[in-house]
């Protein structure tokens, strides 16, 4: 009976980090930049794009390599000038995220894997 | 001698005339009236106004086109399109409610014969193109007619847009074509594509030769494929010829999608809007080029004037006007249409 219950107790500690999302807890910042990264990237970097002249790269676990899908080195300042400037047929997103919300996406970039 | 009562009334009436007097004077100068001197392109029945294309009012207005109330029906009634006239205008008391008063006509020979143009619209298949300047990514001034004997394939795009379903599927299969062409050398040299800017403040020609390499495999195949851009006022009427609407929302530009394919004799030949593929596209250029009713034949739709020329709207209206004049008078057949 004790065993039992020490089993289920066991089971019921495991079961949360068994559901709870694979990333670990985001800072602030990198919660603002999962947000922008839903807003602007997600559409292109997420789904299949058949009709693309090329595809966009996943960007899972970006950081863990030592180039990024352009072949650049992968530094936090090469990513931010491919956002800020485009890059091939990725648009620029000039204009369109001010430098602080750069520097959220590119924290959050860190974090997805 | 007068009595007092009597001296008061005669001051009275002396203070009460001169206060008419002033009135009279400061009325007459608020009310300056000038010369105006044109001839009508057109009359609008529902507002009392005629369209006058008027010269120079020294002191006043420059040279235009604008519409001008009559207050007087007779008068209204009698005065025709194509009629110079004379006339009186002053300041409006309303905001633009220019009034012409006093109008006679110094000549009506030309009653009649100038017919009001067209409104800007969408242009249906077989109705010719205007002929707008645009600048490409080799900076360099193009124009539609530049394009004339080949099949032509139109849209808008620009560079900055981040939806893959939009822009970046435009250009994607526009690039299909493109490459799908190259091995067909005789279509090639026969059609050309177009993408124009919604977003020439950003897309300079620089931003649009990078953004143009990035679907093609060199620059060679610029001499195929323009990327170019027009004044944000010629953007306008190429929006309204093509059916394009745009709107700047924040940081992005809405728009719809609109493909236009424009035959060799400069007439549309069809429009896309989403329901597409790039196969059909292509073979519908094709389809232009092997045509038989293409380049000998004249399009069956009557010619309407330039309706869009660049710059100022006023001013194109009257440019417009000029050229169906000239139609009618033989001048400025040089300004026509493109293809002529």
């Amino acid at each position: 009976m004790v065993r039992w219950g020490l089993f289920m107790v066991g089971m019921l500690l495991l079961i949360p980090s068994m559901v709870c999302t694979p990333n670990e807890k985001l800072s602030d910042v990198e919660v603002q930049g999962r947000w922008l990264y839903d807003d602007h990237c997600a559409e292109c970097h997420e789904n299949s794009h058949p009709e693309l002249r090329k595809q966009p790269p996943n960007l899972h676990g970006l950081f863990l390599g030592k180039q990024l899908p352009s072949g650049a080195p992968t530094t936090e300042e090469q990513l931010r000038k491919t956002i800020i400037e485009g890059r091939g047929t990725m648009p620029a997103f000039d204009r369109r995220l001010r430098e602080d919300e750069v520097k959220q996406l590119v924290a959050y970039l860190h974090k997805l894997k | 001698m007068h009595s007092e009562k009597t001296q008061y009334l005669f001051k009275v009436t002396g203070v009460f005339g001169l206060l008419l007097l002033l009135t009279a004077s400061v009325g007459c100068k608020g009310t300056k009236k000038y010369l105006l001197q044109g001839e009508i392109l057109d009359k609008n029945i529902a507002t009392n106004e005629i369209t006058v294309k008027h010269d120079d009012i020294p002191g006043f207005m420059p040279a235009m086109v604008m519409p001008y109330h009559i207050k007087d029906p007779a008068v209204f009634q009698e005065l025709q399109p194509g009629d110079k006239i004379a006339a009186e205008v002053s300041l409006p008391k309303e905001a633009n409610d220019y009034l012409l008063e006093d109008v006679r006509i110094t000549d009506e020979s030309r009653r009649g014969q100038v017919k009001a143009p067209a409104a800007p619209h969408m242009l249906m298949p077989g109705e010719r193109v205007p002929d707008i300047a645009l600048v490409n990514q080799d900076g360099k001034t193009i124009h539609l007619s530049d394009f004339a004997g080949k099949a032509l394939l139109v849209t808008f795009i620009y560079t900055r847009c981040p939806m893959p379903n939009f822009c970046p599927r435009l250009s994607s299969q526009f690039a299909r074509i493109h490459d799908e062409l190259k091995t067909k050398p005789d279509d090639y040299n026969k059609t050309h594509l177009l993408s124009i800017s919604i977003d020439p403040k950003y897309d300079t020609p620089s931003v649009l030769r990078k953004y143009g390499l990035a679907y093609l495999d060199d620059e060679s195949g610029f001499s195929h494929w323009d990327f170019a851009s027009t004044n944000p006022t010629d953007l306008g009427h190429l929006g309204q010829a093509f059916g394009l609407q745009y709107e700047e929302q924040g940081n992005q530009i809405s728009h719809t999608m609109n493909i236009v394919l424009i035959a060799p004799n400069g007439t549309v030949a069809k429009f896309w809007a989403t329901d597409w593929t790039w196969t059909e596209l292509m073979e519908s250029m094709q389809h232009t080029l092997h045509s038989t009713m293409q380049s000998s034949e004249s399009p069956s739709i009557p010619r309407l004037p330039l309706l869009i020329a660049p710059g100022d709207p006023g001013l194109g209206l009257a440019q417009a006007t000029d050229e169906l004049a000239g139609n009618i008078s033989g001048k400025n057949s040089a300004k026509r249409g493109y293809y002529d």
